[in-house]
């Protein structure tokens, strides 16, 4: 009996342990960024530009979140309009057909493929094939196919969580099918539909892989221009360590990048209990 | 889903068709990738035969005489990715059953959010603060050359994926009915006893798909191995020695390979065999997510 026990106990502080362990490092990964990168971190760093020799070990980092910016702009232009329409018709009118339970499972595929996978797709399409060059808009397309998934999955548990008796009513009483989406689904769906849009617009600011390929720059105005390079935060960091640029200045644009993705999760999570919150009324 | 009416006007039906047409041609993105992959490819898979090009150990695309074998490559993203699930499963199943079973209401309201948070952080700050804490740690405790290697990969890329498994193995255990806890209990058995008798067989297959899943990501995973793993380019003879997994080779030889060179095209076929990796675990656990459910329904 005693030995029971002491099994028990041993069990009860293992998952205790390994419970507890996760919150540890996360705590651990964000003090530390606050502690190295914290001191570095002024209005100067923010809105200068990087400068110094080797570029990059003074000066700031404006450039590179302009860059970013740039980057999810373009990444939600191919995303965005593609994700709702493929989420749409899923949710919709997919049961219709028989080739919807295919769809499904090429775009579930689609989300386990890597990233540095779209970035080599990308490139060998936009970077050489279409002439575009190393360019911004050859890095929002190579974003843009990555988060696709995620935006067409996100969007299509969103509408399928529609309580399927206001689709009944709006056929009942008349109203066609376009408006009741318009007018009824869509307004009841939205938080969860932002929730998606938003986690994949974070997963495209922190995307390293498929930009190092076909867009990022050591050094860029990040003007816009869409066959221009940009600098952008993840490759920045890459470079600034890798090169040995400068450590001080590694850490701290790893906090800026940590502290913009903490946000955007923050709202997603707020996102999804408001949807909850729609849903139980 | 909209029941199907008949009348419908012309403008509605035509948007219709419209949106159907546009989403399957997206959802058949992924053909599309895969065809073009393997066409970029082409020249490797002709030249070289598949088999070669797997086994060789030889990576010189720049040669004289082109060698084109990722061998090597193949085995150090499979130790990465292996060892990193040797790492995290335990944890991750830990805490997935204590966020399940054992977790304070206040502590599980923590925790989840927590994960979500950790699976926001990007793979570059991973690799950068594994690179500069847990490397410099490595070289300067065991005295090494360089702290580089693949286990060093691997650390990072489990705590990386633990989220994943968590997640994911919680939800499975939570799909166990309330009846067989409680019909255990109601035996006076402990709770750690149900947990380890009742819960974990019973949502096993579940935590084996939660497994795959995530060696799915760690495969993958770029940034993280190619700033940890160290990139040179040799058969790895052990966890410890460096290596260079497919997605840091890509990665780091794209921008150099110039267009319609067999060293381009190399590049693509690595990358056409990871895509395929990557695909069939998703199939895997498209086929493992079927059998789990007519399972629990059988019960």
């Amino acid at each position: 009996m005693n030995r029971r026990r002491l099994v028990d106990y041993v069990q009860l502080g293992f998952y205790w342990l390994s419970g507890l362990s996760v919150l540890l490092v996360l705590l651990a990964i964000i003090a530390y960024l606050v502690w190295r990168g914290g001191p570095q971190i002024n209005l100067e760093f923010l809105l200068e530009r990087p400068r110094g020799t080797p570029l990059g070990s003074a000066g700031g980092i404006f450039p590179a979140i302009k860059g970013t910016l740039w980057l999810v702009f373009w990444a939600l232009f191919f995303s965005v309009p593609s994700g709702l329409v493929t989420a749409v018709f899923l949710s919709e009118y997919g049961s219709r057909w028989r080739i919807a339970g295919l769809l499904n499972l090429m775009i579930q595929s689609m989300a386990g493929i890597p990233s540095i996978i779209t970035g080599l797709f990308a490139y060998a399409l936009g970077v050489v094939q279409l002439g575009w060059g190393i360019s911004l808009l050859a890095g929002g397309l190579a974003l843009g196919i990555m988060i696709f998934p995620v935006i067409a999955v996100s969007t299509r548990d969103a509408l399928q969580a529609v309580d399927n008796n206001y689709r009944l009513l709006a056929c009942s009483l008349g109203v066609s099918e376009l408006y009741a989406l318009r007018r009824i689904i869509l307004p009841r769906a939205m938080p969860g539909i932002l929730a998606g849009i938003l986690l994949a617009t974070g997963y495209a600011a922190g995307a390293t892989a498929p930009i190092m390929v076909t867009a990022a720059a050591i050094i860029s105005s990040s003007s816009g221009a869409i066959f221009e390079p940009v600098m952008a935060l993840p490759y920045h960091l890459y470079i600034l360590f890798n090169e040995h640029i400068s450590m001080d200045n590694a850490y701290a644009t790893a906090l800026i990048l940590v502290v913009i993705l903490l946000i955007i999760n923050m709202m997603v999570l707020w996102l999804r209990s408001w949807q909850e919150r729609i849903k139980q009324k | 889903m909209f029941i199907k009416t008949r009348d419908k006007s012309i403008a509605e039906k035509l948007i219709v068709a419209a949106l159907t047409t546009s989403a399957i041609i997206f959802g058949f993105m992924l053909i599309a990738i895969l065809l073009f992959m393997l066409q970029e490819s082409w020249a490797v898979w002709s030249e070289i035969s598949v088999w070669s090009f797997l086994s060789g150990t030889d990576w010189r695309p720049v040669a004289a005489v082109p060698q084109l074998g990722i061998a090597a490559m193949i085995a150090s993203t499979l130790w990465v990715a292996g060892g990193s699930l040797l790492i995290a499963a335990p944890l991750g199943f830990g805490s997935a059953v204590f966020l399940a079973e054992f977790a304070p209401f206040w502590l599980a309201a923590v925790l989840r959010p927590v994960l979500n948070i950790l699976t926001g952080i990007p793979s570059v700050v991973y690799g950068f603060l594994g690179a500069a804490v847990l490397v410099r740690y490595f070289e300067s405790s065991f005295d090494l050359a360089t702290g580089e290697s693949l286990f060093a990969a691997s650390l990072v890329l489990a705590i990386m994926i633990l989220p994943y498994i968590i997640s994911n193995s919680e939800s499975s255990l939570r799909s166990v009915p309330l009846e067989y806890r409680h019909a255990g209990l109601a035996l006076g058995v402990s709770r750690p006893y149900m947990v380890w008798r009742i819960l974990l067989p019973l949502a096993g297959k579940g935590m084996l798909g939660a497994l795959v899943l995530a060696l799915g990501r760690a495969l993958g995973e770029t940034m993280a191995v190619l700033m940890l793993a160290g990139n040179i380019l040799l058969f790895p003879s052990s966890w410890f020695s460096q290596g260079e997994p497919l997605p840091a080779l890509i990665a780091l030889e794209l921008g150099s390979a110039t267009p319609g060179t067999l060293h381009y095209q190399g590049l693509f076929a690595a990358g056409f065999v990871l895509l395929l990796i990557v695909i069939a675990i998703n199939i895997l656990i498209h086929a493992l997510q079927h059998k789990l459910k007519n399972e629990v329904s059988r019960f």
